[in-house]
């Protein structure tokens, strides 16, 4: 299983190379933009030097500046500064129907989506910010190892019936990133997305799509079947409703760019079979867009 | 039954049903094809949608045509269409079938099978029953009775099992079984008869026809004249080779039979064809073949003839030539120096060597009788010794002093002059003679000279016209040394020189040897004496010429049957006696010359067995229904768009596969698989075992536990563990794994019998089990108090006596230098075998503690522990997997860390 995280991670860290490091820019703190790393002026997990002290019984030996207690009788503990980088949650629809291709030759949805998070997890991390997976109750967290730790738990995030994010309270400020087909309901996928967008977050919709949802390349007598217990559809001539097919599915993508508008949050829309790189360039600009504010 | 030409129908009245076709044509027309089947995300927006207008979808007429085809085969099939019907039977009684089940029938065995089976099909079809009459004697009274009148069913569960007999059939007896079958009505007769006569009249033969005309219409059915059966002779043994006779029953044309000598475990020695020409009922082979070899044959057989008579089997009177040494006289009293002792010496390893007088070893039967400078012989002994020699015994004799005293003897082969001749001595001035080369037609011939054999002293030949005829082997001068004669049957071999060493040291060479074994092979074999007692069967031969156990009929064999030939179910052919004494008793010495039945008995027409068969066209007929059922089923599935051409090699393929892994294996592959799969996964990698306990929340901490240590192993050892595996007791296989961890808890339950052996056997074998009572208050339980979980478990399984781990132990520097072992909890004592050093390289098979290692090891998937360690934090845990290392290395290395005990001590000595 790890084996099978790792290789996935690769995968994405390759795509992941080809663009620059990506910085999320911090609104809260918009001055000190020093490669996304947000100082707190307090003691703490960090980089940058912050203040000596004198050791105390309890402290690690590993902390003890040796150089700076040579000068001295005392022995001195260096503390860092506190720093604090913006979280990014990312969201990737895990329902059924995600999980579902239309043909050999390319992956399922469900992959796909993977496969962007955890490209944009990796741009993330090497940009120093903090990530965390909505709805697997981790707190967000930076580093290397994270990034296998997270493709682990998308690993285990097992197949739900929703397809819509859990409402889970985002820390203000925080970034979401959302992946899923957007084939629910226009109005529950309003009412989900504008609970986020009301604490404050900016979120970007990635609507990825098989070829087949968009074009509907069936003839003859078909019975379609749902993958979420929804009741079957028989149609006899299936060719004959291409046309009134996709005007709904038109008006599904109309809809959710009204949506999307309407909160100020980004929305893209993805074909599975296509290029990952391609709507990952598109995130990159949408992430970054921020940092122009 | 309706009959159309070569073609009939059993069940006419089925096809009727064809006239239901065109309904079913109808029915198929307007039933729509199935949808094919898609999942779609995208339902929610595809709902409601329909399309303009609907059209019936209806099935393509060819499809319709093809089940069409389909139900008429079937129809067709159910009506039983048989294809060369076979001659009604006649008459309105029962079928009255008469087999010849002797061991003439053997040869075409499978032929009358299908002969008889067409006939119970053919009874059953008519509805007649039938009485089945087998004309050869059975049961231990060899009695000939016919059953009564058998359902078809019955009759073929009857004659299902009947195989032929390894001895002849009895028609008179069967006549006089006959003759108590009362029928009413006239029945028609089926002879099945074997083809020879089995020396019977004329006039038997008439009566037993005239009985059966009486009965009803017959029909006579037998084998071609070169299928009827074939019998081998007594095999004949000859100085150099085996004879054997083979005999047909018919001499119409030409034949061919190859005969084939096998040893006793069927190693092929030698093949011989026998050709017959038109007109010969006889033919003989003859099979040249080395002693050795001669002597291995256990039975001749005809090649690709599965019959009783076919089979000659070998005993011991075809082999034994049995030496004897005639130990009289002073010298044999001396017995490093007499002539008897180099007799024995020379003669032992190669045959059977009996010691006596004259007149005994004559009564006990040899085929060779030495005299070793005999003098001479009592008038009455030697007359008794020519005889002897005419009827085919071999007399070799030796020189000597009391030889050359004596002049004229009848028993030499040569006449002798007085006194011998001193070839080397103190006043001689002649050197002692070597051999000469033999020469061709010399018995000896091809044996190799011993540059050192010399002669010092012969008696010497008058010189005679037939001298060098009878010479066998010369000195170099030309005297000749070995002299024999052919009288009557027998020969009379003279060794001019002594059997010891007194005249020349021949006695002390190889060749000595060789010629013995030479002259031996020359002799006759002996007729084996009959025993007076009698002789149980040891395997008899079936009625197909294979040995096997003999039947639970078969009794001992005494002189007087062997005497009389009998042979039937009391005495099948076969071999009988003990292991020290086999006697053959072939079949093919006991029927008597073979005569054929001719081509008409008694003016009766006979029909051979090869005629044309009728053939039952259902199972055919009903097969490619089902194959065209099939390619139905696919022509379905490609219009419903479920068939993808790239698919459809792969379908087809695991189909097949399915289906013939199904067909032949069933479920026990599946297990097999599984066991397979297990195993494999058992030994392509070194791997830590658990034992499973069943309860969830144990097996997973083990699996984690030993997923740590494994990982441990992996970063600081040379042991390259692999992911662990847990094992269920009695069903898997535990010999693959070094060491086990056992959890223990008061939840499980005692083993069963399996589980407890493989346990046992597990320990016995060099595995080592880890018990962990996992609570460190549960160890002050090991000791004294009764009812533990752990004196639960292990009742069944031999627990060795324990003691806790001394200082010095081996498990204290396996690896790491240690001396407690805590795991999750610290302080706990580790109980191992007090009695080490013994078995399993000195590794405990059983240790028991209770401080939870697996939980101290354990870790998640990210590599980060799942318990703490109470109390002594990470520290402990790293003394844990120290613990577990050194367990690790204590199983798989042994004892060779304990040579560390020694180290203070050499060192010392070492002055250091």
């Amino acid at each position: 299983m790890l084996q099978r995280a790792l290789r996935r991670r690769q995968r994405a860290e390759a795509l992941a190379a080809n663009l620059p490091p990506l910085l999320v820019e911090a609104e809260r703190v918009a001055a000190t933009v020093a490669q996304g790393v947000h100082g707190r002026r307090r003691v703490g997990q960090g980089e940058t030097f912050w203040q000596f002290r004198h050791y105390e019984p309890g402290d690690q030996p590993q902390l003890i500046d040796w150089r700076q207690s040579a000068k001295s009788d005392q022995v001195f503990v260096r503390e860092l500064e506190w720093e604090a980088a913006q979280s990014v949650w990312l969201w990737c629809d895990t329902s059924a129907s995600m999980d579902w291709t239309s043909g050999d030759d390319h992956g399922s949805k469900r992959r796909r989506a993977e496969l962007l998070t955890l490209a944009l997890m990796v741009l993330l991390v090497r940009g120093g910010e903090r990530v965390a997976l909505l709805g697997s109750g981790q707190p967000p967290a930076t580093g290397r190892g994270t990034v296998t730790r997270m493709a682990l738990q998308l690993e285990h995030l097992e197949a739900n019936d929703s397809s819509l994010p859990p409402g889970q309270v985002l820390p203000r400020f925080a970034q979401v990133v959302m992946l899923s087909d957007f084939l629910a309901p226009l109005g529950d996928i309003d009412r989900s997305v504008r609970r986020l967008a009301e604490s404050g977050v900016r979120g970007h919709l990635i609507q990825i799509l098989d070829p087949a949802e968009e074009s509907l390349p069936y003839e003859g007598r078909v019975l379609f079947q749902g993958l979420e217990g929804e009741d079957p559809w028989l149609l006899s001539r299936t060719e004959s409703v291409r046309g009134d097919y996709q005007n709904r599915l038109q008006r599904q993508f109309d809809g959710l760019d009204a949506i999307a508008r309407s909160i100020g949050w980004t929305y893209t829309r993805h074909r599975s079979d296509t290029s990952a790189q391609a709507v990952l360039l598109t995130l990159y600009a949408a992430l970054t867009a921020n940092q122009a504010l | 039954m309706l009959e159309l030409g070569p073609l009939a129908f059993a069940q006419p009245w089925l096809l009727m049903a064809l006239g239901a076709l065109p309904l079913l044509w109808w029915l198929l027309r307007l039933t729509p094809p199935a949808p094919r089947r898609i999942d779609f995300p995208a339902l929610r927006l595809l709902t409601g949608l329909r399309p303009p207008e609907e059209t019936p979808a209806r099935t393509p007429p060819w499809l319709v045509a093809l089940r069409l085809l389909i139900a008429a085969l079937i129809i067709l099939g159910l009506a039983q269409p048989l294809l060369n019907p076979s001659r009604p039977l006649a008459g309105s009684g029962p079928l009255v079938l008469i087999v010849d089940d002797g061991w003439a029938a053997a040869r075409n065995w499978p032929q009358r099978r299908d002969t008889i089976n067409g006939l119970i099909d053919q009874a059953e079809r008519d509805g007649r029953s039938l009485v089945v009459l087998t004309t050869a004697p059975k049961g231990p009274d060899s009695q000939v009775a016919a059953s009564d009148p058998l359902n078809p069913a019955a009759a073929r569960r009857l004659l299902q099992g009947l195989a032929p007999q390894p001895w002849p059939v009895d028609r008179r007896a069967a006549l006089a079984a006959l003759e108590a079958v009362t029928l009413e009505a006239s029945a028609p007769v089926v002879w099945l008869s074997d083809g020879l006569n089995h020396g019977e009249s004329e006039a038997d033969l008439r009566d037993f026809m005239a009985r059966l005309r009486a009965i009803g219409p017959v029909r006579v059915y037998q084998d071609e004249p070169l299928r009827l059966a074939r019998r081998l002779g007594t095999p004949q043994l000859d100085a150099g080779s085996v004879g054997v006779e083979v005999e047909r029953a018919s001499s119409e044309g030409e034949d061919l039979a190859v005969v084939r000598a096998l040893a006793e475990d069927g190693r092929l020695l030698g093949r011989a064809e026998a050709r017959f020409a038109p007109g010969e009922a006889r033919s003989s082979v003859r099979f040249e073949l080395p002693t050795e070899l001669r002597n291995e044959i256990a039975r001749l057989k005809i090649e690709a003839e599965e019959t009783a008579a076919a089979v000659f089997l070998i005993d011991e009177r075809w082999r034994r030539r049995p030496v004897g040494l005639v130990a009289a006289g002073p010298l044999a009293l001396r017995p490093l120096l007499g002539e008897v002792y180099y007799l024995e010496r020379a003669l032992a390893p190669y045959t059977e060597v009996q010691k006596g007088s004259v007149g005994e070893l004559l009564r006990q039967g040899v085929a060779v009788l030495t005299l070793a400078d005999a003098g001479r012989l009592p008038a009455e002994e030697a007359e008794a010794l020519s005889l002897w020699i005419e009827q085919g015994g071999t007399l070799l004799r030796f020189a000597g002093p009391r030889m050359a005293q004596q002049g004229d003897d009848a028993l030499l082969p040569v006449r002798l002059r007085l006194g011998d001749r001193t070839l080397s001595g103190a006043m001689t001035w002649s050197r002692p003679a070597k051999l000469a080369p033999f020469h061709r037609g010399s018995p000896f011939a091809g044996l190799d000279l011993p540059e050192d054999v010399v002669v010092e002293r012969q008696v010497l030949a008058e010189p005679a016209l037939d001298l060098p005829e009878k010479t066998w082997a010369r000195l170099e001068d030309g005297t000749p040394l070995v002299t024999a004669e052919r009288r009557g049957e027998g020969w009379l071999v003279l060794i001019h020189t002594s059997a010891n060493t007194d005249w020349s040291n021949l006695a002390l060479s190889g060749l000595f040897i060789e010629m013995l074994r030479k002259i031996v092979a020359v002799s006759q074999g002996v007729a084996n004496v009959t025993a007076d007692e009698a002789l149980p069967p040891l395997e008899a031969l079936d009625g197909f010429g294979l040995l096997g156990r003999p039947p639970a009929t078969a009794v001992a064999l005494d002189a007087e049957t062997i005497e009389a030939g009998r042979i039937d179910a009391r005495h099948p052919p076969g071999i009988y006696g003990r292991d020290s004494l086999r006697r053959a008793y072939n079949l093919a010495d006991q029927v008597g010359p073979l005569a054929g039945l001719g081509p008409s008995i008694d003016g009766q027409a006979v029909q051979s067995f090869a005629g044309r068969s009728e053939t039952v066209l259902l199972p055919w007929l009903l097969a490619a229904a089902l194959v065209l059922a099939l390619l139905d089923m696919f022509i379905a599935l490609a219009l419903r768009g479920l068939l993808i051409p790239a698919r459809l090699g792969r379908g087809a393929a695991v189909l097949l596969l399915g289906a013939a892994a199904g067909l032949l294996a069933g479920a026990p592959a599946e297990a097999q698989d599984g066991d397979d799969a297990f195993a494999l996964k058992a030994t392509t990698d070194t791997r830590l075992a658990y034992v499973r306990t069943g309860i969830p929340a144990v097996d997973e901490v083990s699996h984690a536990g030993l997923t740590g240590l494994s990982r441990v192993l992996n970063r600081r050892t040379a042991v390259e563990a692999a992911e662990p595996v847990g094992v269920r007791l009695g069903r898997d296989e535990l010999a693959f794994f070094p060491l086990l961890y056992w959890p223990v808890t008061r939840e499980q339950r005692a083993l069963d019998s399996a589980a407890a052996a493989a346990v046992n056997a597990f320990l016995k074998n060099g595995g080592t089990i880890l018990f962990d009572l996992r609570r460190p208050e549960a160890a002050a339980q090991v000791l004294g108090q009764p009812s533990t979980a752990l004196q639960t478990l292990t009742r069944d399984i031999q627990v060795p006596a324990l003691i806790p781990v001394s200082p010095d132990h081996v498990l204290t520097k396996a690896f790491y230098l240690m001396q407690d072992f805590p795991g999750r909890y610290a302080g706990g004592t580790l109980w191992i075998e007090s009695a080490e050093g013994r078995v399993n390289d000195g590794v405990s098979s059983v240790m028991i503690g209770a401080n939870d290692w697996a939980g101290a090891w354990a870790i998640d998937e990210q590599g980060r522990p799942l318990f703490p360690a109470v109390p002594g934090g990470e520290r402990q845990r790293e003394m844990a997997y120290r613990f577990g290392v050194n367990l690790v290395m204590y199983a798989l290395t042994g004892n060779y860390k304990t040579d560390q005990v020694h180290v203070p001590y050499i060192l010392e000595r070492l002055g250091q």
